[in-house]
């Protein structure tokens, strides 16, 4: 691996990056919205008791976690890779010593540090109004860190294996739609998953989607227990494995066929 | 003779094109049981170059240009057929080989365009594994030849068609590559931009013996860089050597153009005792005699001897003329 390149490739991209942040910063604050409506809609039907368990503080501890966390692991480089495929692009990536993967990495890592530019001082901002609970205890925060790391890492490797199906259809973006709206229904951003409805619950425990942005979320806040939680980091490696593996498969089959096609 | 720095043996590249009528009817057919046919654009084609050789390979519009450059630096995998390239087998694309080449093209770009050059020449030095010391001396070499010391601090978005391909051609040789791809480098620029990027390119093959191969529908281009050329017509090589002597082959008569001090009267009776020589449509004032090579010393001296001449020059026909005759006729 040629780590010195990937590095610089990384700085040139968050320099470009920030030539665009106005644009950024208005996506920063489009994907908090839904999250910010169904904080007023359950602290609406919390009222002063509570719903699910938790009371109207604790649910704007939970969601304002969510909006930095679902940031941190939404992988928005996936819905480029599949135009770089389309359009050739791609040849130029091939073209260098450098793994193509690194492109890809160094919008992740320079959009993280645009999108927090924005998102961390909003976010702040409501907090300071709406008092959130959060009892954070030392092996709360502890356990955080990995959790979110894997979350993103499941995340976007998850999105990059379908944005590579590029290489065989034409509009593979459309799965990466279909990710973001499981993620939205059963992976806690309608609802906390201790709200969704029994039914709902089986499978959202065992699907990856929950594992992308809430686990984390819900580590941090004290909702899991030590048992929840160590099925929880069970699941969500498991399946950044897989999707890590599938990325490795669908690549190799795919820059063959592009190979084989001539871009 | 030294070892060839590219061997090409019988490259044959086959596409599977999907196919289909016009209609909704025929795309929903074409869901279940898609048709296929299948495209030779590169067939049998065979080559070596020596180091330091700079070759035109030309060809009309999908002749199979772009698909042999593809295949040489690595980005397509060949149906049979084998090449080396500088020691490597080119579609294995092992980071030693992609450091050893280099592929620009016309129609598409290796630069970040919301940066300034320098920040995307910088990257690929690393990327390249260049060594700060030769990254500075080869940028500032580069920078001089090519006159863009102004463009550097510029977005890549702000700079012209020509200014973006002085860029491309930076970000092409920034490490030495030892072969190069030139894919259509002048398309669309303006004649002037053309004749310094030919002057560039000439000065920078003698000075560092890179081997290139040069695809441009611009005769002009081939012509002034490159002695030999390949053609390639419907995937196949159909020549293979000096532009000159293509030209003569193809062409064995030369134009002769003169222009008289006072008015002649019968004029064709007068070039009667040369049966071969023909007249074509003047240009301007002048009259044109299309005159085989062999009768050219002749028909001068008779028409210098017999006739009020003022202005009088041989000419070869424009290159342009002699490669379309051979696009129209498939063969050399």
């Amino acid at each position: 691996m040629n780590h010195r390149g990937g590095w610089e490739l990384i700085k040139n991209t968050w320099q470009s990056w920030l030539q665009h942040r106005g644009f950024f910063f208005l996506l920063a604050f489009g994907w908090m919205l839904p999250l910010l409506v169904y904080l007023f809609v359950w602290s609406a039907a919390a009222g002063d008791g509570t719903v699910g368990g938790l009371t109207r503080d604790a649910l704007a501890g939970y969601y304002l976690a969510l909006i930095l966390v679902n940031q941190l692991t939404y992988s928005s480089t996936n819905w480029t890779v599949g135009d770089v495929i389309r359009y050739g692009g791609i040849s130029r990536w091939l073209l260098q010593p450098l793994s193509p993967l690194y492109h890809a990495l160094s919008s992740e890592i320079a959009g993280k540090v645009v999108f927090m530019l924005f998102s961390v001082p909003v976010t702040g901002l409501i907090a300071l109004i709406l008092q959130p609970e959060l009892d954070l205890t030392w092996e709360q925060g502890l356990l955080f860190f990995p959790a979110l790391l894997f979350a993103w890492f499941l995340r976007f490797f998850w999105g990059y294996w379908l944005a590579l199906l590029a290489f065989w259809a034409a509009r593979s973006d459309s799965l990466l739609a279909l990710q973001d709206t499981l993620v939205f229904l059963i992976g806690g951003h309608l609802a906390p998953f201790a709200l969704l409805p029994a039914w709902l619950q089986g499978p959202a425990r065992v699907l990856p989607f929950r594992y992308m942005s809430a686990f984390p979320v819900e580590v941090l806040t004290g909702q899991l227990d030590r048992a929840e939680i160590l099925f929880g980091f069970a699941v969500q490696i498991a399946w950044g494995i897989t999707a890590f593996l599938l990325y490795r498969f669908i690549w190799r089959r795919g820059v063959r066929h592009y190979e084989a096609v001539g871009g | 003779m030294p070892e060839p720095i590219i061997q090409v043996s019988k490259l044959t590249k086959v596409y599977r094109v999907p196919e289909r009528a016009p209609g909704l009817g025929a795309s929903i057919r074409s869901l279940f049981k898609p048709v296929y046919r299948d495209v030779e654009a590169v067939t049998g084609v065979s080559f070596a170059l020596q180091p330091g050789e700079m070759v035109g390979l030309i060809g009309p519009n999908g002749a199979g240009k772009t698909t042999t450059l593809k295949m040489l630096s690595g980005l397509l995998y060949p149906t049979q057929g084998e090449a080396r390239v500088a020691g490597f087998t080119p579609w294995a694309r092992q980071p030693g080989y992609l450091r050893r080449i280099s592929m620009v093209m016309g129609n598409r770009s290796a630069m970040n365009w919301d940066i300034p050059p320098l920040d995307s020449f910088r990257v690929l030095s690393k990327i390249y594994r260049v060594p700060e010391t030769h990254y500075q001396q080869t940028l500032d070499e580069l920078i001089a030849l090519l006159e863009m010391e102004p463009l550097l601090k510029k977005p890549v978005r702000n700079l012209s068609l020509g200014e973006r391909m002085k860029c491309e051609l930076v970000a092409g040789l920034l490490y030495r590559p030892e072969v190069l791809f030139l894919d259509e480098p002048t398309l669309g620029l303006d004649v002037a931009m053309q004749r310094r990027l030919r002057v560039f390119l000439k000065q920078y093959n003698q000075q560092h013996t890179v081997t290139v191969i040069l695809t441009s529908h611009y005769m002009a281009d081939v012509a002034a860089l490159c002695q030999r050329v390949m053609l390639i017509h419907h995937g196949q090589l159909i020549y293979d050597g000096v532009l000159q002597t293509l030209a003569e082959k193809l062409a064995p008569f030369k134009l002769v153009k003169l222009q008289f001090s006072a008015p002649v009267a019968d004029f064709e009776s007068y070039l009667s005792a040369f049966p071969s020589a023909e007249m074509l449509p003047r240009e301007n004032s002048h009259l044109i005699l299309r005159v085989p090579r062999a009768e050219v010393a002749q028909v001068t001296a008779h028409l210098l001897q017999g006739l009020p001449v003022a202005d009088l020059s041989v000419e070869d026909p424009p290159i342009e003329a002699v490669i379309d005759q051979v696009y129209e006729e498939g063969r050399v």
